[in-house]
């Protein structure tokens, strides 16, 4: 089921997996292997993060962590097709989800080393802050090691650059929403209970972030008390 | 629309491509029964590769379809002649499955060749012409190497697609005759010996091709 040639290529020749994905050349057992790599490193990935809070925390967050990398390459692959395509490449379906998913088997294989120092540092008692900022930067370094495999696959030529950065702000608005949706993994600080999904309303990541940037006005989703243009009520008028 | 409307609406499509998967599968096994399954989350990334045509590649020819049909028969009848049969154990549907994807693998690579030899820069007659050519016109004799370099390469390339593909086609002649052991074996209720020391030729014949045609890749182990 595993190809573990594959995966020895991938991390040390990355040029040629994508040369092989471009000539279409056993695509589908690079499918497969990247497919069961991605679910399995994200879910280590998961556990690792999620021990910082422990005990139902790290199956929380083991269970979700494949969902949303596994979900995200699914809605964000057929726009690199796409966009590949308006961009001069106009390549079959296949070759290009092979050359997506080879990079999510790279970005995922590197994403398979980070649990044990996650774990060290968890044991060293770092605190909720430090975890969320070495997950996402062992996330960013994933994610580079990834993106060499697409910027390798798509060859010199024009519109190679503007394929690549609107590839990956469509990945990274899928990806921020999907986690924003599965939120938490670390597990709420503060909170006394542990639960598979938040129980705040907040709207999507986009909305928090225009709210974060003040284009948008803070509205809490719980607040009872009428607007402020609203007419005070009969028994308070003068 | 609403997250729940739009995840009913992705996993309707799962399913139906989960259906079609299933339906597509060269042997109806676990594995595809595990295929199907991956398919209802993950179907944008597995779907084209599973539903693909097992040898969309190698058919595009016409030498090789014609190879890859006998193959399919051969092993669809083998299939049948060994159901329900003590003799299923020595090809399962499983094996004939492994065998008919690993047949599409090596025909894809020798359709590669083959699509390689007609592209301009590939073409033998036109690097002999060039190497006598230069042979008229008394060039130098590093350009004469470099020709001739050239031009063996071709030659060689030429002598590789043929050999590969004369092996294809015993293989196919091997396959016929498995069915027609097994076949045998069947109304003669003897044990099938002899379609076992096939199944095993087939295997090895297989990994002396794909190591001919991929050095890189593993051998496959038989089944």
């Amino acid at each position: 089921m595993v190809d573990l040639m594959f995966l020895n290529r991938i991390l040390r020749a990355p040029a040629g997996v994508a040369e092989q994905c471009r000539s279409d050349r056993d695509v589908a057992a690079i499918a497969r292997t990247a497919l069961v790599t991605l679910a399995v490193s994200a879910t280590a990935f998961g556990a690792a993060v999620g021990s910082l809070r422990g005990g139902r925390q790290i199956a929380f967050a083991a269970l979700k962590m494949p969902i949303g990398i596994l979900g995200t390459l699914a809605l964000a692959a057929p726009a690199f097709y796409v966009l590949a395509a308006i961009f001069g490449r106009p390549w079959a379906l296949r070759p290009v989800l092979s050359l997506v998913l080879a990079a999510g088997a790279r970005f995922s294989l590197v994403l398979l080393a980070m649990p044990p120092p996650l774990w060290l540092l968890i044991d060293f008692g770092a605190s909720y802050d430090v975890i969320k900022v070495i997950a996402t930067i062992a996330y960013g370094l994933a994610g580079l090691a990834g993106l060499e495999v697409l910027v390798r696959g798509l060859g010199d030529g024009p519109g190679k650059h503007m394929t690549i950065f609107l590839f990956v702000s469509v990945f990274l608005l899928i990806g921020g929403q999907n986690a924003w949706v599965l939120r938490p993994y670390l597990g709420e600080p503060g909170a006394k209970e542990v639960t598979l999904f938040t129980r705040e309303r907040e709207g999507g990541l986009v909305v928090q972030l225009l709210q974060a940037t003040g284009v948008l006005r803070k509205v809490s989703p719980l607040r009872s008390e009428p607007p402020p243009s609203a007419p005070p009520p009969p028994s308070e008028a003068p | 629309m609403s997250l729940r409307d739009f995840l009913g609406l992705y996993a309707l499509v799962g399913l139906a491509c989960a259906i079609a998967v299933f339906r597509h599968a060269p042997a109806r096994g676990a594995g595809a029964l595990f295929s199907a399954l991956v398919t209802i989350p993950l179907w944008p990334l597995w779907a084209p590769f599973a539903l693909a045509p097992a040898r969309a590649r190698g058919a595009t020819r016409p030498e090789n379809a014609a190879i890859l049909a006998r193959v399919d028969k051969a092993l669809a009848d083998a299939v049948a002649a060994v159901a329900a049969t003590p003799m299923s154990d020595v090809f399962t549907p499983r094996t004939a499955a492994r065998i008919a994807s690993e047949v599409a693998r090596v025909a894809g690579r020798l359709a590669d060749l083959s699509a390689l030899a007609e592209k301009s820069g590939f073409d033998q007659e036109a690097s002999l012409r060039r190497l006598e050519q230069l042979e008229r016109a008394g060039a130098s004799d590093r350009a004469l190497a470099t020709a001739r370099l050239q031009h063996d390469s071709l030659a060689r390339l030429a002598e590789l697609r043929a050999a590969d593909a004369r092996a294809l086609d015993e293989l196919a002649d091997l396959l016929e005759a498995l069915r027609t052991q097994l076949v045998l074996a069947r109304y003669e209720g003897s044990p099938a010996d002899d379609a076992s020391a096939i199944v095993s030729e087939v295997w090895a014949r297989l990994e002396g091709l794909g190591a001919v045609l991929d050095p890189g890749s593993p051998a496959t182990s038989g089944g």
